[in-house]
């Protein structure tokens, strides 16, 4: 009798702790919308939408929205799927709900959105000497996400459920048909066209970054020597203070948080080697 | 139930995301030239438009110097976490990138000697320590435990430059001390720069 107690009693605890994590379909990584928390949850019309794929961002113009909230929306956390036949057969137009700040944009067939092709150049800022990624210009097309998705691409219920749609890649002139990856998740959606293209997609592509410090940075422009300094009286100048020279450079594609900043997360787990550094999130001095 | 908690996040989609950090350090003159190939890899990285995808090509060069100068292993240390959130991988990677880039002068004076009379001669660095710090997916065992042991560190490594051909690091960092050929690293500066090394 007891032993089923205890075993219900444990399930129940279970559930608590992972109920956060039951929760499908939502990517774990989602960068602020901007204006997503002023508006309430409910339906809008969309009467224009636009992709950019430098940040991957939609930005959306509704109508209906309440007085005095502006009708724009812009997020890169944005869900699509087509209309359903029987909204198509009532004669409903393309619109975005949103639910708890989850957006799913519920396109017509013959919905197009504009999409901005920012064109990017590797340059060196003159006045930092740290090459960036700079926009040198923008293209615009169209992309039709779901142009005669309904006639044969219905792979199961993939279609008519809300899932993360890669746009396909850019050709110039064209306007752009059907996607290059979807996925329950944005990563999902990421890995799908980068199995078919061999190559991430333009918005992933972009967000890579590149970080140098030390004498890395500030021997850019001399760098055709690559030997040390020294100064007349034998020393370098690192040897008198407590740190030597050394160098760092660092790149990454990882998607940035902007949405908990300012929160660390205290980190309890982790590995390594035993003497190494706490990070216990704790404030204040710090004995080595 | 760590390892439950792990299989239900796969379940519902979510990543894996390993971030590492370790240390090496290295003794002798003999290691010096090491900091050639650390400045090549770097150079080529910040000319080259995929800045990422060279940093792995050159990341595998470096683990393979590393490797073969396993009898100069002074000591050693790593650290790093497994997260289930690209974000948060993001911030710690930046967080280490900030704390090994404190452990050397980001700002050295220029000593410029533009009327260098002297005969060139340089001595080379007794110590050298290389910290190599990456984002990758999925699981990493040979990267989650302790690497501050040779035959642990070794694996490491090789671990490393598997999953740089793999493609599967998201992101890399690589800090050196010191710089160049040239300067040097006391071990004074060791001690009390990078506390965590370890003796192996």
């Amino acid at each position: 009798m007891w032993r089923r107690v205890f075993a219900g009693v444990l399930c129940i605890s279970l559930l608590w702790g992972f109920g956060v994590d039951l929760t499908p379909g939502r990517s774990p990584v989602t960068p602020a919308a901007a204006y997503a928390a002023n508006l309430p949850s409910g339906e809008y019309q969309v009467q224009q939408a636009q992709y950019n794929d430098e940040n991957g961002e939609y930005q959306l113009l509704l109508l209906n929205t309440p007085p005095g909230q502006p009708p724009l929306f812009s997020s890169t956390d944005v869900q699509m799927m087509p209309l359903t036949e029987e909204e198509q057969a009532a004669g409903q137009r393309s619109y975005l709900s949103l639910d708890k700040g989850q957006a799913v944009l519920h396109l017509a067939p013959d919905f197009r959105i504009d999409y901005i092709h920012a064109v990017t150049e590797t340059q060196t800022n003159p006045q930092t000497g740290q090459p960036e990624t700079v926009v040198v210009r923008q293209q615009s097309s169209f992309w039709t996400p779901f142009a005669g998705a309904l006639a044969g691409q219905a792979i199961g219920n993939m279609l008519f459920s809300p899932s993360y749609y890669v746009p396909p890649m850019y050709q110039p002139g064209g306007p752009l048909t059907g996607y290059g990856g979807s996925g329950r998740s944005y990563e999902q959606a990421v890995k799908s066209y980068q199995t078919t293209h061999n190559e991430p997609p333009a918005a992933v592509k972009n967000r890579q970054t590149l970080r140098t410090t030390g004498s890395l940075r500030n021997n850019r422009n001399n760098r055709g020597n690559s030997f040390g300094s020294r100064s007349r009286n034998g020393g370098t100048a690192a040897e008198r203070s407590g740190r030597s020279t050394g160098s760092g450079i660092g790149a990454s594609r990882l998607r940035g948080n902007s949405q908990r900043s300012g929160t660390v997360k205290r980190r309890s787990g982790g590995f390594g080697s035993g003497r190494s550094r706490t990070r216990s999130g704790s404030f204040g001095r710090r004995r080595r | 139930m760590s390892s439950l908690s792990d299989r239900l996040k796969r379940i519902t989609g979510q990543q894996r995301f390993v971030v590492a950090r370790l240390m090496v350090q290295l003794t002798g003159a003999q290691t010096n030239p090491l900091l050639g190939t650390l400045n090549r890899v770097s150079g080529q990285a910040m000319e080259a438009e995929n800045a990422l995808e060279q940093l792995s090509e050159g990341l595998v060069d470096i683990c393979q110097h590393l490797l073969q100068l396993q009898p100069y292993w002074q000591a050693a240390a790593n650290e790093g976490d497994v997260v289930w959130d690209e974000g948060e991988a993001s911030d710690y990677f930046n967080e280490l990138f900030t704390d090994s880039a404190q452990r050397y002068l980001c700002q050295p004076q220029q000593v410029t000697d533009e009327d260098s009379d002297d005969t060139l001669f340089l001595t080379p660095s007794e110590n050298l320590v290389v910290m190599i710090t990456l984002v990758g997916q999925g699981d990493i065992p040979d990267l989650e435990t302790d690497l501050a042991e040779i035959d642990a560190l070794n694996r490491g490594l090789k671990a490393i430059i598997s999953l740089a051909y793999q493609d599967k690091l998201e992101a890399i960092q690589v800090h050196f001390s010191p710089a160049r050929f040239g300067e040097s690293l006391t071990a004074d500066q060791v001690l009390e720069n990078f506390p965590e090394l370890i003796p192996l």
